[in-house]
C-alpha cells in the first residue's frame, strides 16, 4: 500500500458524501496524531485545559507540561489522539489563535477544535495522601480508571503486538514498581470517584480497565476478585442499583461474569478481540492466545450478553493491524470482508463490534509498520455501523461523547 | 460576525419570550419544537440546551453540523417577532458554556433537571418578523394593493 497517492480528508468527503468530514477528520487526527504548537501547548497548560501531572503515563515531559484531555470537534465529537513521533506519517498541527484552537495539515487551516477542559478534582488528594490525578483521567464526559496498571502477558513477551500500556511509550518494559504503585486501593478509587461526580454535568460513565492479571486457583480469579472490590467500592457513591459504567477486561468464564454482575453495579462488559482473523491473532495476541485462545474470547463475549443483555457486551478491534507485515492482509478488500464477517457475527449475537484507529507506537513490537490509507477507515466505519444498524444495535457506551476512539459508533448519531 | 440587533437581544434575554426552534429531517420534513432556553451568551451567536441526544430535534441538529444544512429560529413576545437563519457551529458536551447553561436549566427546573449539550448557531439572516414592521415594508413594496378596503374606508 503506498501513501503517495492517498486522498486525504478534503476528497474523501467528496467521494463519501454521506460520512461527515468531521468524523473522516477524526479518522486522520487518529491515525497520524497531532503535534502541539508552542502556542497551543502554552494554552493547554492554562487552569481551564491544564491535565494531569502525575499518571501511569507520564513522562518527565509531561509532568512539566501535561498533555490535555481529548481532542473536541466542534461537533461534540471527542477524538483520541496525542503528540506522536512513532509513525510514518506527519502528524496535523494544533496551533492557538486569538483564544481558539485550529487544527493545520501542511500550513492549510482545516477546522476549529478545542481540548476537554480540566475536571475540578485534579490537583486534589485522597485521604491518604495519592492525587487523585493519578488515579482517575478524565475524558469529557468519562472518568477512566485502571485499578490495576501492570500487564502480566509482558512477563512472557507475550503482551499484544500493538500495546504500550503502562510503559512510557518509548521503552518495552512494564513501569509500575519503578515509577508508581502496581494496584490502586480500592478507597482511593472510591474516593476519587466521589470527589469527580460532584462537579455539575462532567462525567455520565466510569470507565474500568488494566492491565492483565491471570493469577489465582482458577485463572483470572484474582483479577476478577480484585474488580468486584473496585466497583463494590465505587459503587458506594451512587443511590441506583446500576451506575453507568464499563469493564474492559480479559474473557472471562460466564461463571466469573455473572459474578461481576451479580455482585456489583457494573453495565458493560467488554473483552477485547482486538483482531478477528484467526491466524492473526494468535501471531498478534499471543497472550490472549495462550490464555485460552480466539474462541474461548469469542464465547466470553457471547456468553456475557445472556448476563449483560443485547448491546451490553462489547469488543473492540485494533483496526489497521490486521494489515502488519509479514503475515497480515495485503488488500483492503480483505481487510474489510474479515471485519464485516466479524461484525456480522458479534451483531447477530447481541455484541457490539467495534474499531479503534492503530497508531504504532515506539515502545510497541509494531513501531515502524505502515498503517493503511485513511479511505480504508471511512470504508470500515461506513460498513459496520450499517451493519450494527440491522440489527438493532447502538454504541452508548462507546459514543461520541464517552470514549473518542470509534469513528463508527460516532455515525450512529443519526440512528 | 456581527452584533444581533438590541431588540432581539432584548428579546433573547427575556424569560417571558416564547422561543423556537425549526430543523428539517435527512428528507427534508420539518420539526418545530419550543426552546426556552435559547438565548446569546455574547451577542452575536445563538446557544440553547438539548435534553436529549435522541430527540429528533437533536438528530436533525447534528446532521446540518455535519452536511452544512441551515436551522431557523424564532423569538416572539407580544407583538415583537424575530426570526434568524442560521447554522449550527458547535455542539459542547463540557466546558464553561456547557456548565453555564447545566446551571440555568437547574435554576429553572430544579436540582434534578438535565442536558445531553448545547448547541451554539451562528446567524446568516436577522429578520424583524413583527406584524407592524412586515405589513409597514409591504405596503412600502406594494402600496395598498392587499388591504382590506374596510380598513380604508371613512369612519362613519
Amino acid at each position: 500500500m503506498s501513501h503517495n497517492q492517498e486522498s486525504g480528508v478534503e476528497a474523501l468527503s467528496e467521494k463519501y458524501a454521506d460520512v461527515p468530514r468531521l468524523i473522516i477528520l477524526k479518522l486522520d487526527l487518529q491515525r497520524r496524531g497531532i503535534t502541539l504548537s508552542d502556542a497551543a501547548a502554552d494554552a493547554t497548560c492554562t487552569p481551564y485545559y491544564r491535565g494531569p501531572e502525575v499518571t501511569a503515563f507520564s513522562t518527565k515531559e509531561t509532568a512539566v507540561r501535561p498533555l490535555p484531555g481529548p481532542i473536541l470537534l466542534r461537533d461534540g465529537t471527542s477524538v483520541l489522539t496525542g503528540p506522536t513521533d512513532s509513525t510514518l506519517l506527519k502528524p496535523y498541527t494544533v496551533d492557538y489563535i486569538d483564544g481558539k484552537f485550529y487544527v493545520y495539515d501542511n500550513g492549510e487551516r482545516l477546522d476549529e477544535v478545542d481540548f476537554s477542559p480540566r475536571p475540578e478534582f485534579y490537583g486534589k488528594l485522597t485521604s491518604r495522601g495519592v492525587p487523585m490525578e493519578s488515579i482517575a483521567w478524565s475524558r469529557p464526559q468519562r472518568l477512566d480508571l485502571y485499578p490495576y496498571r501492570y500487564c502480566h502477558y509482558w512477563d512472557t513477551r507475550e503482551q499484544c503486538k500493538f500495546c504500550g500500556f503502562f510503559t512510557d511509550l518509548k521503552t518495552q518494559k512494564q513501569l509500575a514498581g519503578d515509577s508508581y504503585a502496581k494496584i490502586v486501593h480500592p478507597e482511593d478509587l472510591f474516593e476519587t470517584v466521589r470527589e469527580a461526580i460532584k462537579e455539575p454535568g462532567r462525567f455520565s460513565q466510569i470507565n474500568l480497565t488494566a492491565g492483565t492479571d491471570y493469577s489465582g486457583e482458577v485463572p483470572f480469579e484474582n483479577e476478577v476478585k480484585r474488580y468486584v472490590e473496585v466497583l463494590q467500592a465505587i459503587g458506594r457513591n451512587f443511590k441506583t442499583r446500576r451506575f453507568p459504567s464499563q469493564l474492559i477486561a480479559p474473557a472471562y468464564s460466564k461463571q466469573q461474569v455473572k459474578r461481576l454482575y451479580d455482585e456489583t453495579g457494573l453495565s458493560s462488559y467488554c473483552p477485547d478481540i482486538e483482531v478477528w482473523d484467526k491466524e492473526l491473532f494468535k501471531w498478534i495476541c499471543p497472550g490472549k492466545e495462550k490464555w485460552y485462545g480466539r474462541d474461548y474470547w469469542i464465547k466470553s463475549a457471547l456468553d456475557a450478553v445472556e448476563i449483560f443483555g443485547k448491546g451490553n457486551v462489547y469488543t473492540n478491534f485494533v483496526a489497521g493491524v490486521e494489515f502488519v507485515q509479514p503475515h497480515g492482509f495485503t488488500s483492503i478488500e480483505q481487510a474489510l470482508d474479515s471485519n464485516f464477517e466479524a461484525c456480522e457475527y458479534f451483531s447477530k449475537n447481541g455484541v457490539v463490534y467495534l474499531s479503534i484507529v492503530w497508531r504504532p507506537g515506539r515502545g510497541t513490537g509494531l513501531a515502524g509498520q505502515q498503517q493503511p490509507p485513511l479511505e480504508y477507515y471511512v470504508r470500515l466505519i461506513r460498513g459496520l455501523v450499517e451493519i450494527r444498524k440491522h440489527y438493532g444495535l447502538a454504541s452508548d457506551n462507546d459514543d461520541f461523547k464517552h470514549c473518542g476512539n470509534h469513528g463508527d459508533s460516532d455515525l450512529e448519531r443519526l440512528n | 460576525m456581527s452584533k444581533l440587533p438590541e431588540e432581539l437581544i432584548a428579546l433573547l434575554h427575556d424569560t417571558g419570550s416564547i422561543k423556537v426552534i425549526a430543523t428539517i429531517d435527512g428528507e427534508g420534513h420539518p420539526h418545530v419544537v419550543v426552546k426556552g432556553s435559547l438565548t446569546t451568551l455574547d451577542n452575536e451567536t445563538i446557544v440553547f440546551a438539548e435534553g436529549l441526544e435522541g430527540s429528533l430535534s437533536n438528530k436533525n441538529l447534528v446532521r446540518s453540523i455535519w452536511f452544512d444544512k441551515k436551522v431557523a429560529i424564532n423569538i416572539t413576545k407580544g407583538l415583537t417577532s424575530y426570526q434568524v437563519k442560521g447554522r449550527p457551529y458547535k455542539y459542547l458536551i463540557t466546558g464553561s458554556v456547557f456548565r453555564q447553561l447545566l446551571d440555568r436549566a437547574r435554576e429553572r427546573r430544579g436540582a434534578e433537571a438535565d442536558i445531553a449539550g448545547v448547541w451554539v448557531i451562528t446567524p446568516e439572516e436577522v429578520r424583524n418578523e413583527s406584524p407592524a414592521v412586515r405589513s409597514s415594508l409591504a405596503r412600502e413594496e406594494r402600496g395598498l394593493f392587499h388591504s382590506h378596503l374596510d380598513l380604508l374606508r371613512h369612519s362613519e
